[in-house]
């Protein structure tokens, strides 16, 4: 099953097939999204510059997982991306929730250490995933994570300079720290999940098994962890605001799909 | 409440490939130098090959004071650090019916071996 | 030069005397030179408008980053506004080595935005109600800055001219990313085109008034003769805004597109685009923070710059 190419797929590994890809697209399209909010607002200017290259490689990232279910039938890369409810998206809830307080374009009041946190903690789940899709049975997304991993070392440096710097800084940093990781964790295992066809996913080779990944990422952080005074047991996972993977969502992705399709929806036919 | 120490200056340095040399890019503000090296790549070679990028923070680098740029001047005397001063020898070489060893030919040297 | 004198022995008048002696040489000022202070101030006040400019021309189209119509068109109009900041970090540090020696940071320059006391350019005080805004902006608004900006390239102040040269090589990628939303929306359906120009007519005016009064008696003041005297820049507001009917009056017209001004023409005796006039006292008012959007924009910078305090805090080493 190497290329979609005349060989109809087996349906079994189809439906697995695209319920990954799904996942995969989703958890960086919304999280770009909501790096895109971001953007003019961070702590300072050069970090501004910084963030808005990571959101920016992010959304093509989900572009091009986008494309190989465009390439199954799936519909054009545009309208999976702008054109679905919320009910068919499968990225996890963590990834939707709001960057903090307010409107992005008047009252914003964003929380640093969230976007911190989330992205830090996103990134390498990403990282741990790219690096088991380097052997995917699909060879088409085995490609794609190639190359996507090739970015994701700036993104890791990135993120886990300021997890660091922030967790050992003075003042208010540590409490805000430590709150954002009890809220990233609480839904953390949203991330972590392949879904309702999870398994069906790893028996077709086409990534590792969810716990395997799971270790992975434990086994990759824990001596971050370790170096900031921090304990993270894996008990405190968990999906409070739901599991993404379901379709089920908050009002969070419903606000930001009205906005990142308002321009789309004036016309979807219209070449823009 | 300032924010000064938030903002250290951090001058700029990167390689285009490896076997470039060093280039200046610009300055930028950040806490630390850790944080400058992660922001410098995405602020002054975001659409450029960089092969290697240093940050250096601007009080540890000695400038040259205005005075002491003066201390830069030189006269044009000096031919005989340069091979403009040994120019004669290709004639003295051409009666010995042998070629002068330029700076292009010794420079071309670096890729022969011994067989060609 | 004379090796003879010690420098820091030399008379003001014969600092002053070497220093135009340089640029007229054609030679550029750094930042640790000696350098009238007239120079200093004109380029301080020059250099951090246009830096708080950029930063505050982030946030009209920030409102489309978000709701781009495309894949291409968020990622294209994310990097474009990524640009802005960016061009706003090159020119603040520009500003910033300026300001060293009156004790003055980033910080001052963010209290002066805050206080009102630093202004921003007077397009960045407009609305920008649809994703037509968006594109113009991109056409016309960095058309507009392209014109004034290459004007600079050449300025008698190395770190400015250098920044300048980053600056102008990426507004090329900035101007082909505006003509490319304009032209699909040209190119498109009725609506689409209505979206175009409605979105000429809103910015018009404003348009207009980017390149500043054409001399002292429209509004009071005006800087252009002291930044022409030391070589900042070679051309006059008028001539710029001449430059700019120029370049883009045909454009604008070829795609179908009208300019809300019927007196408009080109007289061919005068060589000259003849216009009506904006109003320049509308200008005066919003570059006092009365435009439409100042208040709202400048809030928004506000709340982020407080709401980030506690990051500057914690990783501020004077601690």
């Amino acid at each position: 099953m190497n290329k979609p190419d005349n060989k109809p797929f087996d349906p079994a590994i189809k439906s697995a097939l695209t319920a990954l890809l799904y996942q995969l697209a989703d958890d960086d399209f919304i999280l770009a999204y909501r790096g895109s909010e971001w953007l003019g607002l961070a702590p300072h200017i050069e970090e501004d510059v910084a963030f808005s290259s990571i959101s920016q490689d992010t959304m093509g990232h989900a572009a091009m997982f986008y494309q190989l279910l465009e390439d199954l039938g799936e519909g054009n890369i545009d309208s999976l991306a702008h054109g679905r409810e919320a009910s068919e998206r499968k990225n996890a809830v963590l990834l939707e929730m709001v960057n903090g307080p307010g409107h992005y374009l008047s009252t914003a009041q964003y929380d640093w250490a969230f976007a911190v946190v989330r992205n830090y903690f996103y990134v390498q789940a990403k990282k741990v995933r790219m690096d088991s899709l380097k052997n995917s049975s699909y060879q088409p997304l085995a490609d794609v994570a190639l190359k996507v991993n090739m970015e994701l070392y700036y993104h890791l440096l990135h993120w886990k300079t300021w997890f660091v710097q922030l967790m050992q800084a003075g003042g208010e940093a540590r409490p805000r720290m430590e709150a954002a990781i009890k809220k990233v964790l609480g839904d953390f295992e949203g991330v972590l999940t392949l879904g309702p066809l999870g398994n069906e996913i790893a028996e077709h080779g086409l990534i590792e098994a969810e716990e395997r990944l799971k270790q992975r990422w434990l086994f990759m952080m824990e001596p971050v962890f370790e170096s900031v005074n921090l304990s993270v047991s894996e008990s405190v996972f968990a999906m409070k605001n739901g599991n993404g993977r379901k379709g089920e969502h908050t009002a969070d992705l419903d606000a930001a799909l009205s906005t990142l399709s308002e321009v789309y929806n004036v016309d979807p036919a219209a070449s823009w | 409440m300032g924010s000064e120490g938030f903002y250290q200056e951090f001058e700029v340095f990167s390689k285009r490939t490896d076997t470039s040399s060093l280039q200046y890019q610009f300055s930028l503000l950040a806490p630390n130098r850790e944080l400058a090296l992660v922001m410098a790549q995405e602020n002054f070679m975001r659409r450029e090959p960089v092969a290697d990028i240093w940050v250096v923070k601007r009080s540890d680098v000695r400038k040259m004071t205005p005075e002491e740029k003066q201390s830069l001047m030189r006269l044009d005397n000096k031919e005989y650090r340069t091979t403009k001063g040994y120019g004669y020898l290709k004639k003295k070489w051409r009666h010995y019916e042998q070629e002068m060893l330029d700076e292009k030919e010794i420079l071309s040297w670096g890729g022969m071996k011994k067989s060609e | 030069m004379s090796g003879v004198i010690s420098y820091q022995e030399w008379t003001e008048e014969q600092k002053y005397e070497q220093f135009i002696k340089r640029i007229e040489a054609g030679e550029k000022i750094e930042a640790d030179d000696w350098m009238p202070e007239d120079y200093r101030l004109t380029l301080i006040k020059l250099i951090s408008m246009h830096g708080i400019s950029e930063i505050m021309g982030a946030l009209p189209e920030k409102e489309w980053v978000p709701k781009a119509p495309s894949l291409k068109r968020k990622l294209g109009i994310m990097a474009k506004v990524q640009d802005e900041m960016g061009h706003g970090q090159l020119l603040l540090r520009v500003a910033e080595d300026l300001m060293k020696p009156l004790g003055k940071t980033r910080e001052d320059i963010m209290q002066d935005l805050f206080s009102g006391r630093l202004k921003f350019h007077n397009v960045f005080h407009m609305e920008a109600p649809t994703w037509g805004d968006a594109g113009l902006i991109g056409w016309l608004v960095d058309g507009a800055a392209i014109i004034t900006q290459t004007n600079m390239l050449n300025a008698s102040y190395g770190p400015y001219a250098r920044a300048l040269k980053r600056i102008c090589a990426e507004e090329v990628f900035h101007a082909q990313h505006g003509e490319a939303i304009i032209m699909a929306l040209a190119e498109g359906t009725d609506e689409q085109r209505a979206m175009v120009q409605d979105a000429v007519n809103r910015w018009w005016e404003a348009l207009l008034m980017f390149f500043g009064p054409g001399d002292a008696t429209t509004t009071g003041t005006s800087k252009q003769d002291t930044t022409i005297k030391y070589k900042i820049r070679t051309k006059t507001n008028e001539e710029l805004r001449q430059d700019f009917f120029t370049k883009y009056i045909p454009r604008v017209l070829s795609l179908g597109l009208t300019v809300p001004d019927e007196t408009m023409q080109f007289d061919q005796q005068q060589n000259l685009w003849v216009y009506k006039q904006p109003d320049w006292n509308k200008f005066k008012d919003i570059i006092k923070n009365n435009g439409p959007k100042s208040k709202e924009r400048l809030g928004l910078r506000q709340t982020a710059y407080d709401t980030n305090e506690w990051v500057r805090d914690a990783l501020n080493t004077a601690n």
